[in-house]
């Protein structure tokens, strides 16, 4: 070959040569753009209630936990190699969706009476895709309240679902609801004994309205049984009394409830100072309305 | 009761000479500047201020204290001397009443450029609660500008009826202005017992109506949690404060008068002798209440107390509360105290001593108190550690003063200064008297 | 003749006058008495909302002319906004004993209330009753006081207590007089002294640019050149049961929140019973001598967890809220 066909040869295998590894480069750095998101789900049980899954997307950008909003999540229910879609959702601007379900019935467990739900996230331009399963088998918290020597007691058994079989040496969380967070009542950890049942004593003056409670009791985020939560109505609390002084004529209230000291007094006041001035203003009106048969002396 | 050519010549109004004119053309430039500064403020919002969330009130309140403590003159001079029978107050009741109604005037115009919202000013009266002080005062001053007025027109009325004729000639369109104002005074037995019965019950409103109008302005400040301000002086401080404060103004007002118009046989070395007497008073009464304000604290030693008192007797304020307390009050009661002192010019200097003492005394009462909140000051900038009003509250401050001088000078160019019909009628009197006596 | 026409002509007047004056008696009568009917209506009506349009200006409608066509979430009012949520008295409580002087929480309540000036609502004092005795930190809010000292003398109503505790201001309604500012012990409300340039911040929200909100709930969004702000418990956020942002920016667990009659606070991690709270850890309240009866409770800063002196490092004597570059 010439010397000129080498050198063209050579340099248009270069050229080559770097429009691949641009290429490349450019492959690698789409990939590479794209944010890595991590999907989480919780399941929660409500005793004859609704079923629920509580999601969230994150994404680590520049080192910190950023939440992943408006992102469409596909809720999918992975039975006998089959995925069934439940439904979608839309992240809000936390990066958190919630998935009801109206209860269990609407999903096939698989044979070992497990439920297996796949929540998968198929990408976007500034997203990869992402999907994280969770399983979880049934399980019933039958909870009520009894009286024993004239002290209140939640009593509450852990059941599996399908087996019908109680469990033992798990931990329950009694609570009572509250506005914002629940009232834990009871110890910290009551641990459900050989029949699956716990005890525990409701302490004395929780105020509710109309003496009103609702109890919780608490299966939380148990690994094979997922959030599992019994509530009980009962009216042992102490009826709220309202402190509020709004109804009553103070002097912070707002000028329909003005003290009737205020009312009364000031107001005197102002009618007689005033009805005197209007006195004085039609007695200018006489002066320059002389009456015509007097007399005029200078 | 004839009143003679000499007296009217004397007491008519007259027009400016050139000083005259001078003086209110400087009035109205001051104003004028003012009025643009306080479009400035309302357009770009009151951060053309120097106040802050901690000075959050400066001089737009203590000019209105000191407006509101001021026009106490009229309660104090043609009611209370009234009352008590001193019949020398005669020449000087008019200007009395013509300040009376400049400064009330001007507090109600003042206090609404302290507002940070003024086109909401109807909210007042739309959504007012009666149990804010605030409204206590937008309730006292209307009232007190109208019982004001009226005390001074009443008394003029038969003057006003005097200048119709004597202008008749020389002016006629005056002339009809006035005859208009007199409201076909005629003199008859029937207009004058309806004018002095007017004139007394006005007379005796306006007392009650300025106790109130004092009262309310220092609850403003008594109602509230702060030091300096939570004290239950306070009603009585304002009114002996206001009565210091309003003698001041008149007694320099009455001078110049005298002067520019040449009063001197009608305002003489008596009348300055009597007023230097009811000011030396007045002063006495509010020496003893500062006393009280400011030596007691200092016994029981409360911290918070002592942090204001080292303030203002040994701190930032020292210079200025020890002007306003020696220069503004102890100077004057010992001068006054002397006959020598009572004479008209040195009288001018000591009436101006106690006005500018009491401007700057209600700057005291305003200021540190603010600078000392119960928790630290933490968190803003250092200068609103300080307050000092800046040019733009100078300005507005300046013109709300040359409004007020401006209302007196209009007041005094058009009204006869000293009553001529009572001033003939008192004459009479004495001539009637010497008659008897013979 | 002449003195007929005269005479005629003064009995015109005369009646004119009389007929005149009564009218303007009447007149200020029948309106007077006009406003204190209407005042003792339901304050709701009348009100005037605020809503920004999507291109992001703010105008300003009669609440009566705005249809209800927001999702669920939104729900309609359901209560009056001067008188506040049914059954509820929120307190707070704040724990002195674990407060480091982070700022967090004053950060998190800058951004959400979208403050511009120079004087953030919740400060934190570095505070030392004596020489001897122990220096601590102590964030302070509005106190909500149960007799409120700014409440009692606002002329305008502008400023108010509800039911459930809170104390709120009517930007649309304050004049500007600041005298609840010279009423209030400890110092917590701050003044608009110019326009307060929020346009940039309250504009990329897109959230609040999409829903309507009045300002009594909404503190500083938007504020009003020449009215009061100050800490307002974040109404916006309690009535959807979240807590206010202080409480949970802290990283310490100093705030606790919750509603008196559940006898229940939470700081976000830990509810407890705050009868409780405030028996085992010797709860106060700031100036309890003044008689202004304030929701918000302290505990003393005993059994430290942290040394008052880590805090000196984030200490800004002079400066409490972050201006954007």
């Amino acid at each position: 070959m010439s010397h000129l066909n080498k050198i063209r040869n050579v340099f248009s295998a270069i050229v080559y040569l770097i429009f691949l590894i641009s290429g490349f480069q450019n492959l690698y750095a789409q990939d590479a753009e794209k944010n890595k998101v991590r999907l989480k789900a919780d399941y929660v049980k409500i005793m004859d209630g609704e079923v629920y899954f509580n999601l969230g997307a994150t994404s680590r950008i520049n080192k910190e936990n950023v939440d992943v909003a408006n992102i469409e999540l596909t809720i999918s229910n992975e039975f006998d190699d089959d995925e069934i879609e439940l439904g979608k959702v839309i992240t809000d601007m936390e990066g958190r969706a919630k998935f009801v379900l109206k209860n269990l019935a609407a999903i096939q467990p698989d044979s070992t009476h497990t439920y297996n739900i796949v929540i998968s996230f198929k990408g976007n331009d500034a997203f990869t895709r992402a999907s994280k399963s969770i399983s979880f088998k049934d399980a019933i918290i039958k909870a009520n309240i009894i009286t024993k020597d004239s002290i209140n007691y939640i009593s509450a058994s852990l059941l599996d679902a399908q087996k019908d079989s109680l469990l033992s040496d798990r931990l329950l969380n009694v609570q009572v609801q509250r506005l914002f967070r629940p009232l834990p009542i009871g110890k910290e950890f009551n641990s459900t004994d050989e029949n699956g049942t716990i005890l525990v004593p409701i302490e004395e003056g929780i105020p509710g309205v109309d003496g009103k409670l609702t109890f919780e009791v608490v299966l939380k985020e148990s690994d094979d049984y997922g959030t599992v939560k019994a509530l009980v109505n009962a009216p042992v609390g102490v009826p709220i009394v309202e402190e509020s002084t709004f109804d009553k004529r103070t002097m912070w209230s707002p000028r329909n409830k003005t003290p009737l000291f205020l009312l009364i007094v000031p107001n005197l006041l102002i009618i007689g100072m005033w009805g005197i001035i209007v006195y004085l203003i039609v007695n200018l009106f006489k002066i320059s309305k002389p009456k015509i048969e007097k007399n005029e002396n200078i | 009761m004839k009143v003679t050519n000499k007296l009217i010549n004397d007491l008519a109004p007259r027009e400016f000479s050139k000083a005259g004119v001078i003086w209110t053309w400087l009035l109205i430039i001051i104003s004028v500047a003012g009025i643009i500064a306080y479009i400035d403020q309302v357009i770009k919002g009151q951060i053309v201020t120097n106040m802050n969330d901690y000075a959050l009130w400066g001089i737009y309140i203590s000019n209105f204290v000191f407006f509101v403590a001021t026009s106490f003159v009229g309660a104090v001079t043609v009611a209370v001397l009234r009352l008590t029978n001193n019949s020398w107050r005669t020449p000087i009741v008019r200007i009395a009443e013509i300040i009376s109604v400049a400064a009330i005037i001007m507090a109600g115009i003042t206090i609404m450029i302290d507002m940070g919202r003024p086109d909401r000013l109807l909210n007042l009266f739309i959504h007012g609660r009666m149990q804010s002080p605030i409204i206590w005062d937008v309730i006292i001053i209307p009232t007190y500008i109208v019982i004001s007025l009226l005390l001074l027109y009443f008394p003029l009325l038969p003057d006003f009826a005097l200048l119709k004729k004597h202008f008749k000639k020389t002016s006629p369109k005056l002339s009809k202005w006035y005859g208009k104002l007199s409201l076909n005074w005629t003199g008859s037995a029937d207009q004058k017992r309806i004018q002095l019965k007017s004139i007394q019950i006005v007379a005796f409103l306006t007392i009650p109506a300025g106790f109130m109008l004092q009262t309310i302005d220092a609850w403003l400040f008594s109602t509230l949690f702060r030091v300096g301000w939570d004290s239950t002086n306070m009603g009585a401080y304002f009114i002996s404060g206001a009565s210091v404060a309003g003698v001041g103004a008149l007694v320099t007002v009455v001078y110049v008068i005298r002067r520019a118009y040449k009063l001197e046989d009608y305002i003489t070395d008596y009348h300055f002798d009597k007023m230097g007497k009811f000011l030396v008073l007045t002063c006495l009464i509010y020496l003893y209440f500062n006393i009280n304000e400011y030596l007691i604290p200092e016994f029981t030693s409360k911290k918070e107390e002592i942090t204001h008192m080292n303030v203002l007797v040994s701190g930032k304020y020292a210079p200025l509360f020890w002007f306003v307390n020696i220069a503004g009050l102890v100077i004057p009661i010992i001068t006054l105290l002397f006959k020598q002192g009572r004479k008209p010019l040195p009288m001018f200097f000591i009436g101006f001593l106690v006005v500018l003492g009491s401007w700057w005394k209600r700057y005291l009462i305003v200021t540190p108190t603010l600078l000392n909140p119960f928790l630290p000051m933490e968190g803003v900038p250092e200068e609103w550690h300080h307050y000092f009003p800046s040019l733009h509250e100078w300005l507005i401050t300046a013109a709300t003063l040359a409004m007020a001088l401006l209302i007196i000078t209009i007041l005094v160019r058009y009204l006869p200064i000293i009553p001529i019909q009572r001033t003939a009628d008192e004459q009479k009197l004495l001539k009637t008297e010497k008659n008897t006596e013979i | 003749m002449e003195d007929n026409n005269k005479n005629s002509r003064r009995k015109f007047l005369d009646k004119g006058l009389k007929l005149g004056l009564v009218t303007a008696i009447g007149g200020i009568g029948l309106s007077k008495l006009a406003n204190k009917l209407n005042a003792q209506d339901n304050e709701h009506s009348g009100e005037k909302m605020e809503l920004m349009t999507t291109d992001g200006n703010l105008i300003e409608v009669d609440s009566s002319e705005v249809m209800e066509m927001v999702p669920s979430e939104n729900e309609e009012e359901k209560y009056n906004l001067r008188e506040g949520m049914p059954n509820r008295k929120f307190v707070m409580v704040i724990d002195l004993a674990k407060c480091k002087n982070a700022l967090k929480c004053q950060v998190a309540c800058n951004k959400h209330h979208y403050i511009t000036g120079d004087h953030a609502w919740l400060k934190v004092y570095k505070m030392q009753e004596d020489e001897d005795t122990a220096p601590y930190w102590m964030p302070t809010t509005c106190m909500h006081c149960d007799h409120p000292a700014c409440v009692t003398v606002c002329p305008v109503d502008a400023t108010f207590k509800r039911r459930d505790g809170l104390v709120l201001i009517d930007n649309e309604r304050c004049i500007g007089c600041r005298f609840c500012m010279a009423a209030c012990p400890y110092s917590t409300r701050v003044f608009n002294w110019s326009e307060p340039g929020q346009e940039i911040t309250l504009n990329m929200n897109m959230e609040m640019a999409s829903r309507k909100h009045n300002s009594i709930e909404y503190t500083g969004m938007p504020s009003v050149k020449g009215t009061v702000d100050k800490c307002d418990f974040c109404p916006h956020a309690i009535k959807e049961n979240k807590l206010p942002h202080c409480v949970t920016a802290c990283p310490n667990g100093v705030f606790y929140f919750g509603d008196k009659y559940e006898d229940t606070v939470t700081n976000g991690e830990e509810s407890v019973r705050l009868s409780k709270l405030l028996r085992d850890k010797d709860g106060y309240r700031l100036m309890e001598g003044l008689g202004t009866k304030p929701s918000v409770y302290y505990l003393p800063p005993v059994d430290r967890l942290v040394d008052f002196e880590d805090g000196l490092e984030n200490f800004t004597g002079y400066k409490s809220v972050d201006k954007p570059e």
